[in-house]
């Protein structure tokens, strides 16, 4: 379990970075990690793979400050990609392999498979140079998972991958929280977010301005009720809760809380009832209130 | 140690797979055998072809013991003027009394003739003519041209072979931290493994080219026979150039990538290796002063105070004579030096590699954590 308690590191100009960041990963945990550009998410993952030092705060690896060499079980694909531009795909995953310590025969072993599954296996042989960038993000991958890590820090893993690696790589996580191990991923595609992760932070201006299950976020946003409604009579929803507005010929209502049957009752007493439910946001939605 | 070694391990491979680093050995070590070879194709002993017509053979070759001389007899002088003027013999000797060139004769051809005919002739006359015996009362300085010729190498081979493979070992660290390859390689090695890696393995190579080079040298003045030219005490001077060359680059390599983790560009590296450059240029121009001035105070001072000692020091041993404990003072002054940068060098590098961006200074590194 990953715990970050309380991050806070200020940059050369006073410039304020993270501002009291804290949240938890257990194992087995698909986290996603949202905010705008420049809320704090980066920053705060190169702090744990002591890239960044902190100026306040901790980083906790199953309750006790992480040290060097539980680090060095971590994979890492950092936001701006980092490859031997020259060296072949093959031994650039071994070499990293080598580095975290796996034997010859181990890492030969680990490489075929993770080349398989990503689909690089006919690309072995080749300089990374002269792969496209969605294959060279691949082989970014397979340096991170290569060693078969204990927790994975990944910075916008998705992006510039084509809708099929976007699924591969979606699975290739899947099983890695499956197998236990605590995935950490920021993107800014957020249908993938709230498809993926078991749960999601939200960071804004360096701080944790929301974070737990997609479920939980979308109860404290509250039920939302929408009513739509035909070729109402004029002010039929006086008096009532929400917010209403015209689409059309069609008035829609929007409560948050409130007495449902007695809206309901007014909506078919004022016209035609099209539409009637609770509506559950998006995390779009959810994000867009939250940084807001 | 492992982590060091394996980084050194991937320089290794990936320069000597590079087609450029086999081209590069193989041009130079054809080069420097080349020039050792030169002076057989060039100068070298030298050889006449003597043509006569009638009278006596010169005593030439009594004169001039190295060199190589080849008398033709041809039945009248108009064959042997038709030899000089096709270059089949250098000049011809007429009935011991006149020469035939064509134009101009050889200058030490014709003090040869002349003093060969001087002495024939007072030999005829019946005096014997006791040569002058030649004795030194100064230094043994039979070999001074040989040692200034093997100096002025020794510079040019250290600064070549220095200055070559410190660049990579600087354009390396940049490369690793303008491409953020060094925040994924930091995870699993400490950063001194890395630098120590780095400037181990490419170390490895310049010692390969270095020892090719050296190498084809040798065989190539072998083979021209420039070799018995040598000093006494060459095999000492090879050696100590080497040795030097490994200090020299350990010196130089270890300020070049940790002045090189200052910066994120590839275009930045000239100017922040600067003040590395300058101290090397320094060297390099002490050295060459030293090649022709082994004895002068500079020399003697700057051949102990490193960095310079790293080129000055073997430069005076190729030209002059050293004691031995002078270059043993002045070696262990240098691995201390070697050590010192390799220490806070190692502190630069650590601190700077991964703050990408603006350039950094060192003050500013050292300072902050």
């Amino acid at each position: 379990m990953l715990e970050i308690r309380g991050l806070r590191k200020i940059f050369g100009a006073g410039k304020v970075a993270l501002d009291g960041v804290s949240f938890a990963v257990p194992a087995g945990q698909m986290f996603g990690f949202v905010g705008a550009n420049g809320a704090g998410k980066t920053t705060t993952m190169r702090i744990v793979m002591g890239v960044l030092q902190a100026d306040e705060g901790d980083v906790l690896w199953n309750g006790r400050p992480l040290t060097f060499a539980e680090r060095r079980t971590f994979g890492y694909m950092p936001e701006e990609r980092g490859l031997y531009q020259k060296m072949r795909v093959g031994e650039q995953i071994d070499y990293f392999g080598r580095l975290h310590g796996l034997g010859a025969a181990s890492v030969g072993k680990a490489r075929d498979a993770l080349i398989g599954r990503l689909g690089l296996t006919e690309r072995v042989d080749d300089t990374v140079e002269s792969l496209s960038l969605g294959n060279q993000q691949r082989v970014q991958l397979a340096v991170a998972l290569i060693h078969d890590p204990e927790l994975l820090i990944l910075d916008e893993p998705f992006s510039g991958l084509d809708p099929i690696a976007v699924d591969v790589l979606a699975e290739v996580l899947h099983e890695r929280a499956r197998g236990g191990v605590p995935v950490i991923f920021s993107s800014h595609q957020l249908e993938l977010v709230e498809r993926l992760c078991d749960s999601v932070g939200i960071v804004s201006a360096g701080r944790m301005v929301a974070s737990g299950s997609v479920e939980e976020l979308r109860d404290a946003e509250g039920r939302r009720l929408r009513v739509v409604v035909r070729d109402p009579k004029p002010g039929w929803a006086d008096g009532l809760p929400g917010e209403l507005s015209k689409e059309g010929d069609r008035d829609v209502l929007t409560v948050v809380g409130g007495d449902d049957q007695a809206v309901l009752r007014r909506a078919v007493e004022a016209g035609h009832v099209e539409f009637f439910g609770v509506e559950r946001p998006t995390l779009v939605e959810i994000f867009r209130e939250a940084v807001a | 140690m492992n982590g060091l070694l394996m980084v050194a391990g991937r320089e290794i491979r990936t320069q000597v797979r590079t087609r450029a680093f086999v081209i590069s050995l193989i041009v130079s070590a054809l080069l420097t055998g080349g020039i050792a070879f030169a002076p057989k194709l060039f100068g070298g002993p030298d050889e006449y072809n003597l043509g006569r017509v009638g009278g006596q053979e010169l005593a030439v070759q009594a004169l001039a013991p190295e060199a190589k001389i080849i008398w033709k007899t041809f039945p009248d002088e108009q064959a042997a003027s038709k030899a000089v003027l096709d270059g089949d013999v250098d000049v011809a000797l007429v009935d011991s009394k006149r020469v035939l060139t064509n134009g101009e004769i050889d200058s030490e051809l014709g003090l040869l003739l002349q003093s060969a005919n001087r002495e024939a002739q007072i030999g005829a006359a019946g005096v014997t003519v006791t040569p002058l015996q030649m004795q030194s009362v100064g230094a043994d300085t039979r070999y001074e041209g040989a040692r200034q010729g093997i100096a002025t190498v020794v510079v040019l081979l250290l600064f070549f072979m220095i200055m070559s493979s410190v660049m990579v070992v600087a354009m390396g660290v940049v490369e690793e931290k303008g491409s953020r390859i060094v925040e994924i390689l930091l995870i699993s090695i400490r950063p001194w493994q890395l630098l120590g890696g780095k400037i181990f393995g490419l170390g490895v190579v310049g010692f390969v080219n270095l020892t090719a080079v050296v190498a084809a040298g040798l065989v190539g003045a072998f083979l021209s026979g420039f070799a018995t030219d040598f000093p006494p005490g060459m095999a000492g001077i090879v050696v100590s150039a080497v040795a030097w060359w490994i200090l020299g680059y350990a010196f130089f390599a270890a300020l070049a990538g940790s002045l090189a983790s200052l910066v994120s560009r590839q275009e930045e590296v000239g100017n922040v290796l600067q003040p590395m450059m300058l101290l090397f240029l320094i060297s390099y121009g002490v050295s060459f002063f030293a090649s022709t001035n082994p004895d002068h105070p500079v020399s003697e001072i700057l051949s102990f105070v490193p960095p310079f000692s790293s080129m000055v020091m073997p430069v005076r041993m190729a030209a002059s004579e050293v004691a031995l404990w002078e270059s043993l003072l002045s070696g262990a002054l240098m691995v201390i030096a070697v050590a010192a940068v390799l220490m806070v060098g190692g502190r630069i590098y650590e601190r700077a590699v991964l703050r990408t961006g603006r350039r950094l200074k060192v003050s500013e590194v050292l300072r902050t954590k």
